[in-house]
């Protein structure tokens, strides 16, 4: 079976990669939005999906004026967002193998 | 050309004070960014929002703009009054696109997206990221699999004028990708500007709602309808798994919602696969002869099952 783990990027690479400043990456690991292998920058490795967590996070605070701290969170609550929503609509799918048209019982707004 | 109500926009009245308009335009700007926003137009609509605020949050650019707004005539489209190019300069250069009515009263403000003061800010620019979701089906996924994928890019023709360009490549899905996860195609993005990198290409995964699996991790979750005598005698049921077909043998006097694990017939992963849970649901035939209604009188006069034991008090 492939290797799912197999694309991994360097500080350097990253910085490439995302273009985003050297001094961007850090701040946004330093705020643990995201957390790469390896104890300092030198050693840092990064997967695929810390790529775009790490340029939204750069949007979010170039665009809406927010400190890291508060992208940080923001970044953390829309995670769990998205995640709910999936975990409601995988719910909503099994609860319609049994509920006839379970939407007039439960009409939940929130699915992806 | 169409003229833009900044004022309305942003929902506020037009004799509105700089403090209305920025709270205003923070609560639009939070509503509507792109990566915050479900809004099928959200990205339209954020830059809609952050335009008007450019105008409207610098005194020089909305007293020209109340100008034009008394003069022009909206009802037949918007013509510029000669003469109305501004002569105002904005210090931070705003990183997003204007539209054509900005463009045509303002002029562009630093010549397009300014980026995060990394890149060379001259001429040799990295060409945009592209994100596009790949919808993949379950079997897909039980082996590496390759697949074709279509998807928009922007292109410069010998004019050096920008145009959308359908490109398909063909990309192999590893075995055992679950929903979201990203695929990074290095230079399939947008081209670069000068010497630039063409940007990259990523793939996120979508795993295609199956009409008889749900998904769990690894897990593959199948409901199992069975007819009455078959949850009361017990049976042998043909289950279809996602790549070949499974017998499972129910007991006696089984009930709706029982789940019942085969091993290994889930989806890969890294230490080998997940399992699939066949759940029984007991289903009644819609119709029945009088044969059979009889059979059914006769079993109520026998059976003494109360199922509703929990509700007398």
């Amino acid at each position: 079976m492939a290797d799912l783990k197999h694309y991994d990027f360097s500080f350097e690479e990253l910085c490439e990669i995302s273009e985003l400043s050297s001094l961007t990456i850090i701040e946004i690991v330093e705020h643990g939005i995201i957390e790469p292998d390896g104890a300092d920058p030198e050693n840092w490795v990064f997967s695929t999906q810390m790529v775009a967590v790490a340029k939204k996070a750069y949007r979010l605070q170039r665009d809406l004026s927010i400190g890291w701290q508060g992208i940080a969170l923001a970044i953390s609550l829309l995670d769990e967002l998205e995640q709910l929503k999936a975990e409601n609509q995988q719910l909503r799918r099994c609860l319609d193998r049994f509920i006839a048209d379970s939407a007039v019982l439960f009409p939940n707004r929130h699915t992806r | 050309m169409e003229f833009k109500d900044y004022y309305e926009i942003l929902g506020v009245k037009p004799d509105a004070d700089s403090k209305a308009i920025k709270t205003a335009y923070r609560k639009l700007a939070r509503k509507y960014h792109p990566d915050v926003s479900d809004h099928h137009e959200a990205e339209e609509k954020f830059k809609e929002v952050s335009e008007a605020y450019e105008v409207l949050k610098d005194t020089q650019k909305r007293a020209e703009y109340e100008e034009i707004r008394e003069y022009g005539n909206y009802g037949q489209g918007f013509q510029p009054p000669p003469g109305s190019q501004s002569s105002s300069h904005s210090n931070e250069p705003y990183q997003g696109d204007f539209s054509d009515f900005f463009s045509t009263i303002f002029g562009d403000t630093a010549g397009g997206k300014t980026r995060d003061f990394r890149s060379d800010y001259a001429f040799n620019q990295k060409g945009q990221d592209i994100e596009t979701d790949m919808p993949v089906l379950l079997e897909e996924t039980l082996s590496n699999c390759s697949k074709t994928i279509s998807y928009s890019l922007p292109q410069r023709d010998n004019n050096g004028q920008l145009r959308e360009v359908n490109k398909t490549l063909n990309v192999t899905i590893p075995a055992g990708v679950r929903d979201g996860k990203r695929i990074r195609l290095k230079g399939q993005g947008a081209p670069g500007i000068g010497d630039g990198l063409n940007g990259d290409l990523y793939l996120r995964i979508r795993l295609v709602p199956h009409p008889l699996f749900d998904v769990e991790a690894h897990n593959l979750l199948i409901i199992m309808p069975v007819a009455p005598w078959e949850a009361a005698l017990g049976a042998k049921i043909i289950v279809p798994a996602l790549s070949g077909k499974i017998n499972v043998s129910i007991p006696a006097n089984s009930q709706t919602g029982q789940r019942f694990r085969i091993k290994g017939k889930g989806l890969p992963h890294k230490h080998g696969h997940g399992d699939l849970f066949a759940v029984l649901k007991v289903v009644m035939p819609t119709t029945t002869d009088d044969e059979i209604k009889q059979h059914w009188e006769q079993l109520a006069n026998k059976a003494t099952f109360d199922p509703r034991a929990d509700w007398s008090n």
